[in-house]
């Protein structure tokens, strides 16, 4: 198959749907008035794209997200959104920017890495016992470091939280 | 099992970026700035997936699934961390504007 065959099967049309729902979710989480909605159009774009990756054959991953990130992430946000109050618009002149920079990521994107991605896909279908092995045995510097970066993250997080207002 | 080219997949990538890269350009508000934020990184995770979906080295598949693991981690830890920077800026300030972020130096 080429890179613009494509072919109209049950999965295809899933994935239309599903993209449908991530792009108009981004676009809700970007511009809805209220932020807790934004924060939970943030959790539905975490769940299409959750199952975008067990489509691609990642089913243990998009546990882990479903799990780790929308769970707990996105939750926590939502959370902590309730304590804060709205902030004034930016101006019109920054708006247009925006929307240049935003076309021009595009293009360059696809424009660049699209030659990388003009294949099929293969779903890979990879179960967690292969990716704890290669995790503890080969890339277990990698899992080292994470883990040391999630301790100093914590203790940061908790160290700026308890900081008191100077008087 | 899912046919289809990965240049549709790294396309809504693209698209999802830009819609986060705008939302990160065009706010002032610094939770609204971490949503686009995650907007974005949602958009490299998917990319980075059909990336490694599309290598034929089953190798390369579980390397990829390694990294978003490893990212999907730290994300989360990342979220922690500016939300809590959040509410230490609303305690001095009780205020979410960036703008007033160069004024608290030191």
């Amino acid at each position: 198959m080429s890179a613009l065959e494509i072919a109209l099967t049950p999965s295809f049309i899933v994935f239309v749907v599903l993209a449908a729902v991530a792009v108009a979710s981004a676009f809700l989480v970007v511009e809805h008035k209220s932020l807790v909605y934004s924060a939970f159009f943030l959790g539905v774009l975490g769940m299409a794209n959750a199952v975008i990756f067990s489509l691609l054959g990642f089913t243990f991953i998009a546990l882990f997200h479903l799990a780790v990130y929308i769970g707990a992430a996105v939750t926590f946000i939502l959370f902590a959104i309730t304590m804060f109050e709205e902030v004034p618009p930016v101006e019109r002149r920054v708006r247009f920017i925006a929307i240049f920079a935003a076309l021009l990521a595009f293009v360059l994107i696809v424009g660049v890495f699209g030659t990388y991605f003009a294949g099929t896909v293969q779903p890979s279908y990879v179960d967690y016992k292969t990716l704890a092995g290669f995790l503890t045995e080969k890339y277990w510097f990698a899992l080292l470091v994470a883990g040391l970066t999630l301790v100093t993250t914590l203790i940061e997080a908790i160290t700026l939280a308890r900081i008191e207002r100077r008087e | 099992m899912m046919e289809t080219t990965t240049l549709l997949l790294l396309s809504l990538s693209a698209f999802m970026f830009g819609i986060g890269l705008y939302g990160l350009i065009s706010k002032r508000n610094m939770l609204r700035m971490l949503l686009a934020a995650e907007v974005n990184f949602n958009a490299a995770l998917l990319a980075l997936l059909a990336f490694a979906s599309s290598s034929p080295s089953p190798e390369a598949a579980s390397v990829g699934g390694i990294t978003a693991l490893l990212a999907i981690g730290i994300a989360a830890a990342d979220v922690g961390m500016l939300v809590s920077i959040a509410i230490l800026m609303y305690h001095l300030r009780r205020r979410l504007d960036v703008y007033e972020l160069k004024e608290s130096k030191g």
